[in-house]
């Protein structure tokens, strides 16, 4: 293959890996960074309208509407005991990342807008303008959201006073049928994460989206090399050895760019899978001076260095998915299933090979992978929480989940149940399903305690220095400690 | 005819007093309305930086708020990386600006001994072209023509010459950036010199031609003398404008790798947008202003202003 074939292909992969993924991965964990497109999600949006800006919900106005007409019949909500006309006539806003998510619900919302006659009015914006709308709507009390879009910086908004817990309306039986709603069907990662990561006994939001790392490998260089699909950390060296050495492409990939979404989102799940976790002892400890962080720090390090494109540092989850998708490398040692889409859509140039596969571990370890979750949430200001908690409710609830799942876009469900549906394994594939759930069932998310992006920042910095070569990953994983150390004693 | 009364008599009284002000200060008056608005749009967000610099948290009640002394400049200048990112922004300033002026004048000068007018067009065009894209296209094709794998400066560094090309972004971060901004900002002052050179009269060039002073003496002596004013009033629009870098550099590094490329600029942006850090960042920005407004009337002090308002 020569340099310039490998060029054109990868300029072409690229931006069609940009334009085809835009949306899907616009969920894939991230943070203070990149606002690189990606991609992944498989199937139509079944003609909704992802786009940007503000947009409305659809109207309110049930003349034209009937039950038959409906995405979703409304006897699928008849067994809840929920007085879903309480707020008929209101009006409720939700603030909302461009993201697949509101694509594969959008359809829906005629349901929404019919069960309860509350009107639905989207304020969708790119992820970087939304972050910024965010906390002014919550940090100036201003509660233009009625719910909105929350991730990493929950517990850094629940600190503030700035989000509200919603018990008080699980605990309000006009709201809430546990019956109905099943919420020990939502993934226990999912539900943790939602209590504040391990920093609230409340309910901080409901989960709508989850998202789990896997390993994704080229099965024509196996079957050329005659490899084993790696299990290890170990198998996945030697594997990426053998491809870096014998074939003209990157042994592997993975995120080396800095942001608390980026490289350590890959690193946290290799340091608990050794038996590690982040602060050991919150917040005296941070944990990542212990030799289980260094072990894992020096093991993706070397992977990256050893075996990765050159510049691996620099790489954001985009890049190692155009990379990916144009042949570019043997492996994407440990990143968000979702990338499958991508990888298996028709621009993808390994879409007949690509394989996906549970992350590797360390000998002895565990598998231990990060699930990450988009969460809906409400804030202390906002002028309709009740309302917007009937909304979180419908949307996350089982009829609703399911039919995301299945008869819309969506790839990402939160509940076990739907994972395990028939019609959504045929639709995503068993290998995707079957790995995905294995996965998500031995997954953990990060604990973003309430300072999390400032230290997570400067450790993904540190850990982007080790990658790049600047100073060993022992020496980077120390000063890491500290500075999180500092940052809580300070 | 009837005689004023008291009344009448105060009211005329206060019209004139009110008349003599307005002709007493008339040049304020006419100024007020401009003064008005560049409270508006400089003093009163630079006033705001401040209070913000020195509180808790921001509130829209200011009487609410919680001030903190100098706690967060304290912070800035501690975990912050205030201090190295202040060094990495003067580094990329001074290697920019000198990089920037000497291939700029250089190019302005190969342009100006051009004879033919459709040539000088041809290049006047070719050379302001860079200055035209934007930062984040810049960016983006920076990475993409910078990558090790498929980029085309690697690929040509790897077959034009015996070395091996470095991994830019991560090896060379800084000295990717200088070159990336100086390629993207020598056209601006490449114009600004084109123009100042076509402003020196011929006389005196063909004097000093006909005195037998070599081109270097000619250029020394005589056209870049005359030229200071431009040369200065280019410099300072351009180092000011490079204090205020952060698309390109975000865009190809976001400061990294580690911090190897944390402007200013982009440390304020992390403290505020990712770390939630509001004062600490509202203290940074203090500090960069006062550093800038001081640097420039330094440069100004020093260099001069002699000739560029006359």
């Amino acid at each position: 293959m020569t340099d310039g074939y490998r060029r054109r292909q990868y300029l072409k992969g690229a931006g069609a890996t940009s334009l085809g993924v835009l949306g899907a991965l616009a969920g894939c964990t991230r943070g203070g960074s990149s606002s690189d497109g990606g991609s992944s999600s498989s199937g139509s949006s079944d003609g909704s309208s992802g786009g940007s800006g503000d947009s409305s919900g659809g109207g309110s106005d049930g003349g034209s509407s009937s039950s038959e007409e409906l995405p979703i019949p409304l006897s699928e909500y008849d067994s809840a005991d929920i007085d879903w006309q309480q707020f008929e006539g209101d009006q409720i806003n939700i603030g909302a990342v461009q993201h697949p998510w509101v694509q594969a619900i959008k359809p829906a919302i005629p349901v929404f807008e019919e069960l309860t006659g509350i009107d639905v009015q989207w304020n969708i914006l790119p992820e970087n303008q939304f972050r910024t709308k965010r906390q002014t709507d919550a940090s100036t009390g201003a509660g233009q959201f009625d719910v909105f879009f929350m991730d990493q910086v929950v517990n850094q908004f629940r600190n503030e006073g700035w989000l509200q817990p919603l018990d008080p309306y699980f605990n309000d039986e006009s709201l809430y049928d546990e019956s109905f709603y099943k919420p020990n069907d939502l993934f226990e990662s999912s539900r943790w994460q939602a209590h504040g990561g391990g920093y609230s006994d409340n309910w901080t939001g409901l989960p709508i989206t989850v998202e789990v790392q896997t390993q994704f490998y080229r099965q024509d260089l196996y079957d050329k090399h005659d490899l084993e699909v790696a299990e290890t950390w170990q198998q996945h060296r030697e594997n990426a050895k053998v491809i870096d050495e014998n074939e003209d492409v990157a042994g592997t990939s993975g995120r080396g760019q800095k942001g608390y979404g980026m490289n350590i989102y890959i690193l946290n799940t290799f340091l608990r899978q050794k038996g590690t976790s982040l602060w050991s002892d919150f917040p005296n400890d941070s944990g990542l001076d212990t030799q289980g962080v260094i072990e894992a720090a020096e093991y993706y390090t070397s992977l990256l260095q050893d075996y990765g494109p050159d510049g691996a540092s620099t790489q954001t989850w985009s890049d190692v998915q155009a990379a990916m998708a144009e042949g570019q490398t043997g492996h994407i040692v440990a990143d968000a299933n979702m990338f499958w889409g991508g990888l298996t859509n028709d621009e993808s140039n390994v879409a007949d090979t690509v394989q996906i596969a549970k992350v590797p571990k360390p000998e002895g370890g565990e598998l231990n992978p990060n699930a990450f979750n988009w969460q809906i949430s409400t804030s202390t200001n906002a002028q309709n929480s009740e309302q917007g908690f009937l909304f979180m409710l419908w949307a996350t609830s089982p009829p609703t989940d399911l039919w995301i799942n299945t008869e819309s876009s969506g790839v990402f469900s939160v509940r076990q149940s739907t994972w395990e549906n028939d019609d959504y394994i045929s639709k995503v594939g068993e290998d995707y399903a079957q790995v995905s759930l294995e996965s998500l069932k031995a997954s953990a998310p990060d604990p973003f305690d309430r300072k999390y992006p400032e230290w997570g920042q400067r450790y993904s910095e540190e850990l982007q220095r080790a990658i790049t070569g600047q100073k060993p990953a022992e020496k980077a994983m120390k000063d890491a400690a500290a500075t999180a150390e500092d940052i809580y004693s300070g | 005819m009837s005689t004023p009364t008291q009344t009448e008599t105060t009211n005329k009284h206060g019209v004139a007093k009110l008349r003599d002000l307005w002709n007493d200060y008339l040049p304020y008056w006419f100024v007020a309305p401009m003064v008005l608005v560049m409270v508006m749009i400089t003093f009163f967000p630079g006033a705001y930086d401040l209070y913000l610099s020195l509180i808790e948290e921001p509130t829209v009640n200011i009487f609410a708020a919680e001030f903190v002394g100098l706690e967060n400049f304290e912070t800035a200048f501690t975990r912050g990386g205030a201090f190295h990112s202040f060094v990495i922004t003067v580094t990329v300033v001074v290697s920019a600006l000198l990089l920037e002026s000497l291939l700029g004048f250089f190019l302005a000068a190969l342009v100006a001994g051009v004879e033919s007018g459709r040539a000088k067009a041809f290049y006047r065009v070719l050379f302001i072209l860079p200055m035209a894209v934007a930062p984040v296209s810049l960016a983006t094709i920076g990475r993409l023509m910078l990558n090790t794998e498929v980029g085309i400066i690697p690929y040509v560094i790897n077959t034009a010459t015996p070395f091996a090309a470095p991994a830019f972004l991560s090896d060379l971060p800084l000295l990717t950036v200088i070159l990336l901004d100086t390629w993207n900002w020598t056209p601006f002052m490449f114009i600004i010199f084109y123009a100042g050179l076509s402003s020196v009269p011929d006389t005196l060039v063909e004097a000093s031609r006909v005195d037998g002073a070599p081109l270097w003496r000619r250029y020394i002596h005589v056209i870049i003398p005359y030229m200071k004013p431009v040369v200065f009033v280019a410099t300072l629009i351009r180092m000011i404008d490079l204090f205020r870098t952060f698309g390109v550099v975000y865009g190809l590094t976001q400061g990294g790798p580690g911090t190897a490329t944390q402007l200013v600029s982009i440390n304020i942006y992390e403290q505020m947008f990712i770390n939630n850090q509001i004062g600490v960042a509202a203290a940074i920005a203090v500090v960069y202003l006062v550093f800038v407004i001081a640097i420039a009337n330094i440069v100004i002090a020093k260099v001069g202003f002699e000739g560029v308002w006359d």
